[in-house]
Parts: C-alpha cells; structure tokens; sequence
C-alpha cells in the first residue's frame, strides 16, 4: 500500500525538495551556458524515444548545424516533469511549455527565468508570428515568453456514427434541436438494428481539467447557446461563462440529455482515454470533441474492419442555436510554447543564435523533417500529399515512428492538424480525403462566428494563487447539476461561493489585464 | 570473532535496558563493540542524506518561495501557510475526509490480515494452506491504476458486472453509480485495500505463527484444551506482540492514504468525500506551484502522524504490552 504511494512521493515531494537543495547550490552560479555547437531541448514525446544516431535525428541535426540533446518526456508525465524543471533551475537551453498560463510557468517566467521574445521575432521570417488572434491567445500576463506551437485555431465539431444516420434516414445536425431529435432517435429507434434499445446518443466522458473552461463537451454547448467563451465583456462588464442567461439554457439542454437517458449512463465516470470506445462498440453515436478525432476513429474502424471502415464516421461543425443565431467554439490554436531559458543563453548574441537556428527547423525544409519526415526515405509526393512508401522496413517503421510520435512536437509553424509548410499526409480512401477537405471548410466556416477567449494573453494573480481551490467550486457543481444532486438555486449558491472567495478579485485582476494589452 | 560478537550483544541489550547507561564507559563501549558501530554506519549514512537532509526543504512551508530565488532568497512569512491552512474553507473537510478514512483503515483493514493468517494456521492440507496463501498474495503486485480498473469493470453503472448483480437481485428501480455516488467512496476505498493488501499482510502474522511453541499446544491439548481453547490461550497470546508493533507502526501510516488510490477514484461527484490531505498536498503544490503551502499541509500531516505513533507507543504501554520504543 505504501510502497507505490512512495514512488508517487518521489516523483513529487522529495526529488523537488532534492532538486531544490540541487538548485539552491547551483543557481546563480551561471554555469553552463549554452555552447555554440550544442544545442539541448525538453520536448514531449508519445511512445519510446528516438534514438540519436537514427537518420530523422541525423538530418535535423545537419539541417540546424548543430547537436542536438533532447530530452524526451512521456506526454503523460510533461506537465509535472516541467514543474520540477523549473523548480530545479537546471534547465535546457529551449523547452516545450505545453501550460504556459500554468502557475509554475507563470513564476518563473515573472522571474526572469525565460526570454521575452515579444518583440524579437521580426528578424526571423519563419518564427514571425503568422495569426495576430494566436500570438495574443498565447502571451502569458500580456508578454510572449516564446514561440507558439501551432494547432487548428478551430476543432470543434460533432462526430456521428454515419451508418446510424444513414439507417434512420436522418441528416447531419445543424442546430442544436437537431442533435437532441439525433440523439434521442440513436437512443429511441434502434440504429444498430438488433432488436434491442441498447444504444444511446451522446457520449460524454468525465473531464480530467478541474478548470471551468477546458474545450469540453460542456463548454462547447455553452458557447454554441451564446455564453462567453470562459470569459466574455457583458455590457461593458467582464463576467465568467457560468453567470450570464445563456448559461442555463445550455445546461437545461445538456441536462435533458442526461435525464432521458440519451447520454452513456457511465457519463461521469468514463475515463476521456476511452471515450471511442462506446462509438467503435457501436454503443453511442455521437461525440463532440476535436474534429481530429473523427480521423481517429477512421483509424479505429479500419482495424476492425477494413471493407466498411469508410461508413461508420460523419462529421459536423458547431451548431445554430435554436432562435437561428450561431456561434463557434475555437481553440486557442497553439499547444504550448517553445521557451528559451534566460540561464542558459544569456547574451543577445547567444540568443539570436538559437533563434536562427530555430528559424531554420522551422522552414520549409524542417516543417518537411518533423512533420512527414525524408523524401524519397519514407514518403513521397503525390498531387501534394505525402504518402507512405516502404511502410513495411523496419529501418522506415522507425523514421515513421520518430517523427508521428516525437520530432512532429518541435513543430512551431507546422505540426499536429496543420500542415503549414510541410505535407499533408495522403487519407488511403475516399471517403476520409472528402473528410479531410469537409474539416478545412468547416474550419473556415466557424472561425467567422467564433467566439474568442479574451482574457487567454493575461494572468490573474488570485487565479494563480488560489486556482487550486477555486476551480473545482463551479466545474463540480455543474456536473453535480447535471446528475441532479443539486437545484439551480443551489448550483447559483455555489457560483455565488466562487465570487465570494475570490472570483470577484479574479474578474476585476483579469479585467485590468485586458484593457492593458488592448484586447 | 564471531562468538566474540554474540555474546555481548545478547545479554547487553537486556541489561542496558533494566540499568541504564552510566554502568559501561563509552570509551569502553566503543573500543568493545567498535565492529558493530561500524556496520551501524552505512544505515546513518542513508537517515542523514535521504530521510534528514531533505528535512530542510521544509523550510519552505515558511516561506513565499519562488523556485528562482531559492531557500535564500525567498521571502521568509512565519506562519501565513499554517493560517491559511486552519482558516480557510477546505480545512474540516480534509481533516473529516482523512481521519474518518483512517478510522475506517483502523477498523476493516488492520485486523483482516491478522484474521485470514489466523483461519490460514487452522488449515490442515499444507499444499492448499500454500496454495490460498500464494493466490492471495498476488494483488498486492499490481498497480493501483490495475486495481481502479478491475473496479470500473465489476462496478461501472453501465457494464459493471458486480453493479449489475445487486441490480437485478435488488429488483429494478434506478441503478446506482458506485463509482460516482459520495457515499460509496469510502466502501470502495476499503474493499479495493482490502482485496490488494490483506493477503501481503498475512506474511508477518505467519511467520509469528510458524514460531509458536508446539510443546505449548500438546501441553494444552494434555489438559483438555479444545481448538477453540488453544487459540484463545496459545496462538492469541503467541502472537499479540506482533499484533501490537504492527498496530503502533500502522498508526504512523494511518493519515497517509494511498494517494494513487484515491487520485483515481475521485470525480467531480464524490469529490466531497473523497478529497484528502495527501490528494490536496498533489493538487495544490505539483499541479497549482504552491509549494510552499502545500509543504505546509504536507508538514501538519507529519507532524499529526508522529503525534499517532507516539499516542499509540503511549497506550501499548498503558495497556501492559511492550511498545516499540
């Protein structure tokens, strides 16, 4: 019972407190500075790390001119590893920061610990800034303490079980009606034809992030009834998304959901990590999520069988609220940041050094590298896609797994959903090359009615602080609205509760923010 | 050499206990016993570096620290963490949460271990009593993310074997979500303990067992003693001494729940209940940075553990058993 308890420990508690001793001797002390031939980075990685002397590691390091050291840090473990990073002063030369509004970030970028690269990036043609909306949504307390990593500025969308629809007779959903008649039709009407009611619509998952606002399935019903997204300016006043109007419609619709039995019965439960599975077992039909996801589950389907696998999935983007007026849920489109510590590179001479060289992984040439990897190796180019060649040779299996799995997170221009410079990955059948292009147009289609976050580039010093018992205060109690374990005046009494200790103090902190960057 | 060395050790432990020190000089005892201080320093050396030296971290819990200004240079804020601590809202909870889970530890999963080895010593087949014993040591090797697994599939509201079987034996109405409902939290805490770690357990109450006297049970049988006699008058006895230092070394343990365990179990419907020091310690020093206050916390729990250990020493001794120290 103790033993795993204090391997846990060890992770958190004891080695930042050795770190900390670690720090406490070394910090100040300036000691290794970056050396010119070398350069050393922090990156996430999803499955085993590359090797060094593998070709993709290789050609990145003939591309920039210089070693590479990367320490590869399991996805799972990246957030945690970074605090302890950052508590422990000894950091590389660039990291991922993958929560740059984290507080521990926060701190350490406020002491100095990371260059402000604000206004230092014109010099650099592939490293300036090419969204203004994302270079805003990814300062932290109106300053950019690096390069953001970019992902699709909108993701949101809806995903069916496009052989349900198709059995029904029933279109893609435009409005938010429409997807309750959908859900209560996969529920009600047998869509997977076996005689028995044993299907539901929705599938909702237990969200993992304990802040209000984390692009759930919740927040994604939100904005599409009008609330602001997180935070939003109501008659000249900034007000949370869980205290306008708009607010409980969303939640009396989502909550109908749940009372009738249209959602899984599991829904506050089931882990996010096996939120396809009821979709593939052919158990709910439909998720709102990423639109990502929906070629995930191409993925999936085609394991399980490769003749029908292109029926089974349908996508639509954000929904029309029922008085007609539409609006979308966007991402902040960026996952974390490239940083550069101020410890390690201390002169402006080193520093427009690893600028340059990071200006050049994020050409065109590198995009090509981390993104699809080495022509005529592993792809080739056909109608300017990117196709797979050779998938069979282990020597190829490996420069495919080292760039799907670890090189394509050093993208900054080009990565994960958006193909920038680099190729887009060819879809093997028809129907996910029609999917691809539906996302791109969709994704055009809802940024014109998205509804942007604007308190993303500042920092709420009492969010910071007291965050950790402030957050859960209104998420919990909307989930504990939905199962019915309280009313809507006791859910208020607990918004009430949030403003009492300490959101009215976050408002006006974030309010103060804002009107400083001028967004 | 050897008999040279263990003579003196078994009769001078005995004796320094009854007469004090003060008998042997030091110098003496040093020159004398100077192989075994010897031997006693590898075990010093491992205190010092990893159980005292890591001690100064705790100077943070009375700090504002920032982790690039270090133990000097953060600013010092006596006791603002503590007050934090005591006054703010999530205090009585995490106190409530953890004590009343200890309680629950202290009376359903101590004494579960101490009753299998006692049923496993009254076996006559040795190759079963083998057999169970190997069967039920086997949980305690697996993770508790296998564990809360195992769980979800036997008590999951949708497909969860367990839940349905109470269900349908309960006859209709709607079906409780175990894993979502606050007061069946706790219940589940205990079973998954329970199934993971009595059977481990079982192992120091055996080998007590094992080392009981069997002239003892002759003798009792001699003078008419039953089964039921023989355990009461020879096995209990036999093996109190260990159940006593157990339950005094347990009772140090008792505040730390196991923080895998729990982590996985909590959501946002049972947070009420499920929320305990250690969870909250992860949440608000790793996830949010405050280190300083959660070390704070962590400090008080510490502090409250060593408090349990020495209340328990207290009350074996009261009670005529021989404490730890």
């Amino acid at each position: 019972m103790t033993a795993s308890r204090r391997r846990r420990l060890a992770a958190g508690a004891l080695t930042l407190t050795a770190a900390l001793v670690a720090s406490a001797c070394s910090s100040g002390a300036g000691e290794g500075a970056a050396e010119s031939d070398t350069l050393t980075m922090m990156v996430p990685l999803f499955q085993t790390a590359p090797d060094p002397k593998g070709e993709i590691h290789q050609a990145v390091e003939k591309l920039i001119g210089k070693k590479l050291q990367i320490t590869w840090v399991p996805n799972a473990d990246y957030n945690e590893k970074t605090n302890i990073t950052l508590a422990s002063a000894s950091l590389p030369d660039v990291m991922v920061i993958q929560d740059n509004k984290g507080a521990s970030f926060v701190k350490a970028a406020k002491a100095g610990a990371f260059w402000d690269l604000t206004d230092k990036l014109d010099k650099y043609p592939n490293l300036k800034p090419k969204s203004q909306q994302v270079w805003m949504n990814s300062k932290t307390d109106g300053r950019n303490y690096g390069i953001y990593r970019v992902r699709p500025l909108l993701r949101s969308a809806v995903i069916l079980r496009k052989d349900w629809l198709e059995k029904l007779d029933l279109e893609l959903p435009k409005t938010t009606d429409d997807l309750y008649e959908i859900a209560k039709a996969f529920t009600e009407k047998d869509p997977d034809g076996n005689g028995k009611k044993d299907t539901y619509g929705l599938i909702l998952p237990k969200w993992p992030a304990p802040v209000f606002s984390a692009s759930s399935p919740y927040n994604a019903i939100d904005v599409w009834f009008g609330t602001p997204n997180n935070y939003g300016v109501r008659d000249g006043k900034l007000v949370p998304e869980f205290d306008v109007p708009e607010f409980w419609e969303a939640q009396k619709y989502t909550k109908k959901f749940i009372d009738e039995g249209l959602v899984n019965p599991d829904w506050a439960t089931l882990d996010t990590g096996k939120w396809n599975d009821p979709f593939l077992q052919g158990k709910g039909g439909i998720i709102i999520d990423v639109n990502v996801r929906a070629g995930e589950l191409f993925d999936k389907f085609k394991e399980l069988d490769p003749e029908t696998y292109d029926q089974k999935v349908a996508m639509a983007g954000n929904l029309t609220r029922p008085d007609g007026q539409k609006f979308s849920l966007p991402f902040t489109g960026f996952n974390g940041i490239v940083a550069i510590s101020k410890q390690r590179v201390q002169t402006v001479e080193q520093l427009d050094d690893v600028l340059t060289t990071l200006d050049k992984l994020a050409s065109k040439e590198g995009s090509i590298l981390v993104n699809n990897g080495i022509e005529g190796r592993n792809f080739k180019v056909e109608n300017g896609f990117a196709v797979k060649v050779n998938e069979e040779d282990p020597a190829i299996k490996v420069i495919n797994n080292d760039v799907q799995f670890g090189f394509i997170q050093l993208g900054m221009t080009s990565s994960v959903g958006v193909a920038g410079e680099a190729y887009e990955w060819m879809r093997p059948s028809q129907a996910e090359q029609e999917w691809l292009k539906q996302r791109d147009e969709l994704m055009e289609l809802d940024l014109q009615t998205a509804v942007h976050d604007p308190s993303l580039p500042v920092i709420s010093q009492t969010a910071v602080d007291q965050g950790p018992t402030l957050n859960p205060i209104p998420t919990d109690a909307r989930i504990k609205y939905l199962a019915g374990d309280l009313s809507e005046e006791q859910f208020k009494a607990e918004i009430k509760r949030w403003y009492d200790s300490g959101g009215t103090q976050i408002l006006t902190e974030l309010q103060a923010g804002i009107s400083k960057v001028g967004g | 050499m050897a008999t040279d060395l263990a003579s003196p050790v078994t009769e001078a432990a005995p004796r320094s206990r009854r007469d004090g020190s003060g008998k042997v000089p030091v110098r003496t005892a040093l020159r004398r016993y100077r192989w075994l201080y010897v031997m006693l320093i590898p075990g010093l050396v491992y205190f010092a570096i990893f159980r005292y030296l890591p001690m100064y971290g705790l100077t943070i819990a009375f700090q504002d620290f920032l982790p690039f200004s270090g133990y000097a240079g953060s600013p010092w804020v006596g006791l603002k963490h503590f007050e934090t601590l005591f006054t703010g809202p999530d205090f009585g909870r995490l106190l409530f949460n953890t004590l009343f889970l200890a309680l629950l530890t202290a009376v359903f999963v101590f004494p579960a271990p101490i009753i299998i080895a006692l049923l496993l010593n009254e076996l006559r087949v040795s190759v079963y009593k083998r057999y169970v014993q190997s069967l039920i040591y086997i949980p305690h090797f697996l993770s508790w993310t296998i564990v809360f697994s195992l769980t979800y599939l036997l008590f999951a509201v949708d497909f969860g074997v367990i839940a349905g079987w109470i269900h349908s034996l309960s006859g209709g109405g709607p079906q409780i979500d175990y894993m979502a409902r606050p007061e069946w939290f706790r219940p589940l805490v205990i079973l998954q303990l329970l199934w993971k770690t009595s059977g481990w357990g079982t192992i120091i109450y055996l080998a007590a067992l094992a080392g009981v006297d069997t002239n003892l049970y002759e003798a009792a049988r001699m003078d008419g003693a039953g089964r039921w006699r023989q355990f009461w008058h020879v096995t209990l006895p036999a093996i109190r001494p260990t159940i006593v230092v157990m339950a005094i070394l347990t009772s140090g343990n008792l505040l730390d729940q196991s923080f895998e365990q729990i982590w996985l179990l909590t959501n946002s419907l049972n947070r009420s209940t499920a929320e305990v020091f250690d969870t909250f310690v992860y949440y608000v020093g790793i996830q949010g940075a405050g280190y300083s206050y959660a070390t704070a916390v962590g400090l008080f729990k510490g502090i409250a553990g060593v408090v349990l250990i020495f209340g328990a020493n207290w009350l074996a001794k009261r009670m005529g058993q021989r404490g730890l120290f």
